[in-house]
């Protein structure tokens, strides 16, 4: 008895049962647009001397998970817990590149790398003291502010303002492209294979 | 139940590796073509099914679907679930590439195993044992996959017991909906086309 050599006949009786598959699959994918609820991510900050970080485990905070901070080659350099909101702040150690790894149990692990060019030194006039001063008596005389008292007020200012818009630019850095795109692109991969599969089968067997 | 890259030993993600790969080999080997649509959509079933969130009090899981995905093609659920698994590496990042052989085994040799014990009683004329072995299946393999990813995080070190409890406790209404949907798959399909869960049984899967 010559075997059928269509390749659904063993699957399906008509149309209507793949059709059924493939509408319960599209109904889960999407109601899955968001790709991030299953995975864990940390974002990192820095305002003045201090890095401040966030983990998230989709889009609920991760508590009590383990922060453990890095240089780029990988040297450990300090260790601390996530605060009940998720947060963990440290000072600079060094001026490098940080390697900051969130491990948010049960096996789930994230790294963020933060770049050691965020961080900004803040910009130190060279001036004669004499002139210095001059100036900084002219200045308190007319505006009752120093320079320096100045500079403190719109670094703090500007971080304040900057702060949300760092976030904001860390996730975007971490996010990929739009998801639902990710979906079907799996699933046609899958079913790519499957007809690479069934071509090179379908060549090999010798034609009735 | 991913495990993300660098979490695992090495010796563990070597012996992970290895084992997947037999079984991905005798999966392969023992795969009928004919049926390669059915493992393709199965395959995609498990790529999506992660996709499906459960939020259980500070984390969520997700439905993993291996219990199903036994039931159907027995030892070809290795293939199957590995390209799931890989695909969902590289689109998602979820799980790692190191850790794809642990993670394959993790849910994949639950799949197998509750295929074996449970599958003559899917089979069976008796409705009573049938959905009793259908949602043993479904719930027993999300069972042994949470322990075999507490048994991996134990072999790098973590203490057994406590995050045994954690993960399973956590799968808990996985396993339940798990169940509840093999029961639903395997009505559905007697009663449509039979011989797909007798074909299994035929070539020695």
């Amino acid at each position: 008895m010559t075997k059928n050599i269509n390749p659904f006949y063993n699957i399906i009786i008509s149309p209507r049962i793949i059709i059924f598959f493939i509408f319960i699959l599209f109904l889960c994918s999407i109601k899955a647009h968001n790709v991030y609820a299953h995975k864990v991510y940390i974002f990192a900050w820095a305002e003045g001397d201090t890095i401040y970080t966030e983990s998230y485990s989709g889009d609920k905070r991760v508590s009590n998970g383990v922060i453990k901070v890095f240089t780029a080659s990988g040297d450990f350099l300090l260790e601390g817990k996530t605060d009940t909101d998720g947060n963990f702040s440290f000072k600079i150690p060094q001026q490098t590149d940080l390697k900051i790894v969130l491990e948010a149990g049960m096996g789930h692990r994230a790294e963020y790398l933060f770049r050691s060019d965020d961080i900004r030194e803040p910009v130190k006039e060279e001036a004669t003291p004499e002139t210095q001063d001059g100036l900084d008596t002219i200045k308190k005389h007319s505006t009752g502010v120093s320079t320096e008292e100045l500079r403190k007020v719109m670094e703090e200012v500007l971080d304040d303002r900057l702060n949300p818009i760092s976030k904001r630019l860390a996730r975007i850095e971490d996010k990929k492209n739009n998801s639902l795109t990710d979906i079907i692109g799996g699933i046609g991969y899958i079913l790519g294979i499957m007809g690479i599969v069934i071509y090179f089968r379908n060549r090999a067997t010798p034609k009735q | 139940m991913h495990i993300s890259e660098g979490i695992l030993s090495a010796p563990v993600l070597l012996s992970g590796a290895a084992l997947a790969a037999v079984g991905t080999a005798i999966g392969i080997k023992k795969m009928d073509y004919d049926r390669i649509p059915q493992v393709a959509i199965l395959s995609a079933a498990f790529f999506v099914a992660s996709l499906v969130h459960v939020p259980i009090g500070p984390t969520s899981v997700h439905l993993v679907l291996n219990g199903l995905i036994g039931l159907f093609l027995g030892w070809v659920a290795f293939p199957a679930i590995l390209i799931g698994l890989l695909l969902q590496t590289l689109l998602f990042q979820y799980g790692g590439l190191t850790s794809l052989g642990v993670n394959c085994i993790n849910m994949t040799l639950p799949a197998l195993v509750c295929f074996l014990i449970f599958g003559s009683g899917v089979r069976s004329k008796n409705v009573k044992i049938s959905l009793f072995s259908s949602f043993m299946c479904g719930f027993l393999s999300v069972f042994l996959s949470s322990l075999m990813v507490a048994f991996s995080l134990f072999f790098t070190g973590e203490h057994f017991l406590t995050v045994a409890k954690l993960v399973v406790i956590a799968h808990l209404p996985i396993m339940i909906i798990e169940g509840v949907i093999t029961i639903f798959c395997v009505r559905f399909l007697k009663k449509v086309k039979p011989e797909i869960l007798e074909v299994v049984y035929d070539k020695k899967y």
